[in-house]
């Protein structure tokens, strides 16, 4: 076998995987396989396969000119095999994985988790590739919210739909504030403001299905709350989608956040954060609006998950015309990615009797619901809604336009 | 307002629609056209079974048609028979004698499309529009396989109202495959489930999507012994996924790459994304096809990991593409695909479908 060069060098990213004969007990190459810094990729100039190992996890963060994609007009074959361009190697690149380094700074990884990020909305912005597209900084972790996915076939069908019935304008509206939204969302998680970044580190902990740690919690308490300003706003505001919509309510006065810890897993944490455990009061009307992407059921529906703090200001004024996404395609539950339909439902009702008028709501929050029961923040009593509204809760689906600011009320909620 | 601040257009954007004198981008590759090409963006296409003589090709488009041509070796095409649904058709498959034709539509049902009688009827029902339709040919049972926006994925027998069985999708279905006795269907928010179709369909397993962006097509492929052992995802972000489904080394074997970008510069910055619009495998040699929104196709070995080809750019993204039985013929339509949102939707603007030979093209690259 060849005598590792690199190895002799004492910087052989593959270590014991590496193919070339690692002469003796001396070097201090083997620990450092997977952390290759940047200057090293140009060195690489060996075969394909060898990259192949470490293509997986890097796709993501370098992502790979698989076939010299440098310059696609080209017929003539990427360099991949010849080992000389270096625009290949660049691609192989280097791992910012965060599971290659067990232990090691979870920090690290959440900085340039975090980088991934910024650099993937950037990317996403001047591309000019398809917008309403969900999106997670890396494979195994959990959609970002305020994302959602709307194919191009489902938004053609909504156009043709309009266009049959005459109503392009509110079709050209609906899109219109879907940009924005996302216009706004993108901005947001560019901007990646301190609590922003706490946020988001929830999200490293977060599972699939509803994980939001502990660790979530807590940080949101120190932000300070109550919370008004509009930078901050971004940090409560951050639900994760996978849990089954929470209304959060960014704007103005109450700091009330959708950020439910309440899936089982809380009441341990909650004690442990005491005053700081921003509950779930849920502001009224003006919230349901925010982030409508999913609206489970009619019932269900006030709660649209994760508002974005872009919409704070709007908030009030949202137009109708937002919570059109889910009509798009979808019957009335756009809710619950990757858990099964029926876990949402049962998470949903336990937060709900966990948070109306419980015990687990702090009482040195300082925070004041708007009105005096909980109850009345969370659904609107009948006789608050108007017939129309009414009429749109009680249907299987809404009505484009006619979609209810308001939260439903109590009754009409299935659980 | 328009949907996108820039304007990357295709070739000569969205102005030139009338008649352009400089440059006609429509067939910069010198294809064959199909004659009598649908009228609004094509869907989906479909090439027969081995199992029927000759080369039949079946178009789906957003004027509510299905389109069936003869393919000739000689290249060319005799449009044959047409069929009409009361929404745009999305997804269009054969059963495996060739004798029918299933069609998927916003319309929210599946007909299927007897080509002897010229007679189609309805065999599926959805809440919403039917994403998706393939044809399941097992040795206990045979069955269409319908994916839909209603998050549900259901299997017909051809003969009765009712669905054999239905399954619950996490979210809408986006796209979907099958080759027996593996399905993979990929959903909204990045969901992607793979299922196993003996005895009976069920689900094999949830696999974490390779990719970040939303997806958008997906194919299988086989093993050098005719099994199928993994499938190519590709998503609206100019990316393409290769996972194969028990490989002795997932972090080795399975990988992505970026396809369909505009070159921009040499660096990465800023680059035109484009959506991966289909995938198709070549059946002998194994070696794909992706087409995308930007307008062209390219070839590329999976395991070699090398492109083998790609296109000269079209003036409209390349909505659909698909492989005949042999291999011989890869067929691509050229439409809008709403990639851009409706200001670049121009009604007038002809869509095409061309055929090129791809015996030769697709020959995978030996590997050192």
């Amino acid at each position: 076998m060849t005598i590792c060069q690199f190895f002799l060098q004492g910087r052989c990213r593959f270590g014991d995987r590496c193919w070339n004969e690692h002469p003796g007990p001396r070097g201090a190459g083997g620990g450092r396989q997977q952390q290759p810094s940047g200057s090293n990729r140009r060195g690489w100039n060996t075969t394909n396969q060898r990259y192949s190992s470490v293509i997986q996890p890097s796709s993501f963060s370098k992502p790979t000119p698989w076939g010299g994609s440098r310059d696609q007009e080209k017929p003539s074959f990427a360099t991949f095999d010849s080992g000389e361009s270096a625009s290949k190697n660049r691609g192989f690149g280097l791992s910012q994985n965060p599971f290659a380094s067990p232990g090691s700074d979870d920090q690290k990884d959440d900085k340039k988790l975090l980088e991934g990020i910024v650099k993937d909305m950037e990317v996403w912005e001047s591309s000019g590739q398809w917008m309403f597209s969900s999106y997670s900084p890396v494979k195994k972790k959990p959609n970002i919210s305020g994302f959602t996915d709307i194919s191009p076939e489902e938004l053609r069908l909504e156009y043709h739909n309009f266009l049959t019935s005459n109503n392009l304008q509110s079709y050209l509206n609906s899109v219109q504030q879907l940009i924005n939204q996302w216009r706004n969302r993108v901005n947001e998680l560019k901007s990646l403001n301190t609590s922003t970044v706490i946020a988001l580190d929830g999200v490293n902990q977060a599972t699939p299905s509803f994980g939001f740690g502990n660790r979530q919690t807590v940080t949101f308490g120190s932000p300070g709350f109550p919370v008004n300003n509009s930078s901050s706003n971004s940090a409560q505001n951050f639900s994760f989608k996978p849990s089954p919509g929470f209304a959060t309510a960014p704007s103005g006065s109450p700091p009330v956040f959708g950020n439910t810890p309440a899936f089982g897993a809380v009441p341990a944490s909650s004690s442990a954060i005491a005053a700081a455990t921003p509950t779930f009061g849920l502001r009224k009307p003006e919230i349901t609006s925010a982030a409508s992407f999913s609206f489970k059921t009619p019932a269900a529906s006030g709660f649209g998950s994760s508002g974005f703090s872009g919409f704070s200001p709007s908030m009030a004024a949202s137009p109708v015309g937002s919570p059109v996404a889910p009509a798009f395609g979808s019957g009335s539950s756009v809710a619950g990615f990757g858990s099964p339909g029926s876990q949402p439902h049962t998470a949903f009702s336990k937060s709900s009797s966990d948070t109306f008028g419980n015990s687990s709501i702090p009482t040195s929050l300082s925070f004041s619901l708007g009105s005096t029961s909980t109850d009345n923040a969370l659904f609107t009593p009948k006789d608050q809604l108007t017939a129309e509204e009414l009429e749109q809760f009680q249907s299987k689906k809404f009505a484009l336009g006619k979609i209810p600011l308001k939260p439903p009320p109590v009754e009409f909620l299935n659980i | 307002m328009s949907l996108f601040g820039t304007t990357s257009g295709f070739g000569s954007g969205g102005t030139s629609m009338f008649g352009s004198t400089t440059t006609d981008n429509h067939n910069p590759m010198k294809d064959i056209e199909v004659t009598s090409s649908p009228d609004d963006s094509i869907g989906c296409l479909s090439f027969s079974p081995p199992t029927l003589p000759g080369n039949f090709l079946i178009a789906g488009s957003w004027a509510n048609d299905v389109r069936c041509w003869e393919v000739q070796d000689s290249g060319q095409t005799i449009p044959k028979a047409q069929q009409m649904h009361t929404g745009p058709v999305l997804d269009v498959c054969w059963s495996d004698d060739g004798s029918k034709v299933f069609t998927a539509s916003c319309d929210k049902t599946a007909k299927m499309w007897d080509l002897n009688s010229n007679q189609a009827i309805q065999i599926a029902q959805h809440d919403a529009p039917v994403k998706t339709i393939h044809w399941i040919k097992a040795p206990n049972y045979s069955c269409v396989m319908t994916g839909s926006w209603d998050k549900t994925l259901k299997f017909w027998d051809t003969r009765s109202s009712n669905p054999m069985m239905v399954l619950q999708l996490p979210e809408r279905c986006y796209c979907a495959d099958v080759i027996y006795p593996m399905a993979v269907v990929a959903t909204a928010e990045r969901g992607l489930i793979v299922y196993q179709l003996e005895n009976q369909p069920s689900e094999f397993r949830r696999i974490e999507s390779p990719l970040k962006h939303q997806h958008r097509c997906v194919a299988i492929f086989k093993d050098k012994q005719n099994k199928p052992t993994g499938f190519a995802l590709g998503s609206i972000e100019g990316r393409v996924a290769i996972h194969y489904i028990n490989p002795p080394n997932p972090a080795k074997d399975n990988f992505t790459f970026k396809c369909h970008r505009s070159n921009g510069t040499n660096t990465s910055a800023p680059q035109d994304i484009y959506a991966v619009n289909g995938i198709a495998f070549h059946p002998v040699h194994g070696t794909l096809a992706t087409v995308g929104s930007d307008g062209r196709f390219s070839f590329w070995d999976k395991d070699a990991r090398t492109k083998l080809k790609t296109s000269e750019q079209l003036d409209q993204p390349i909505s659909a593409c698909c492989f005949n039985h042999n291999g011989n013929i890869f067929a691509y339509a050229s439409s809008y695909d709403w990639s851009k949102g409706h200001e670049f939707y121009n009604p007038q603007k002809k869509n095409y479908i061309f055929l090129r030979n791809a015996a030769e093209e697709l020959k995978p690259r030996n590997k050192k």
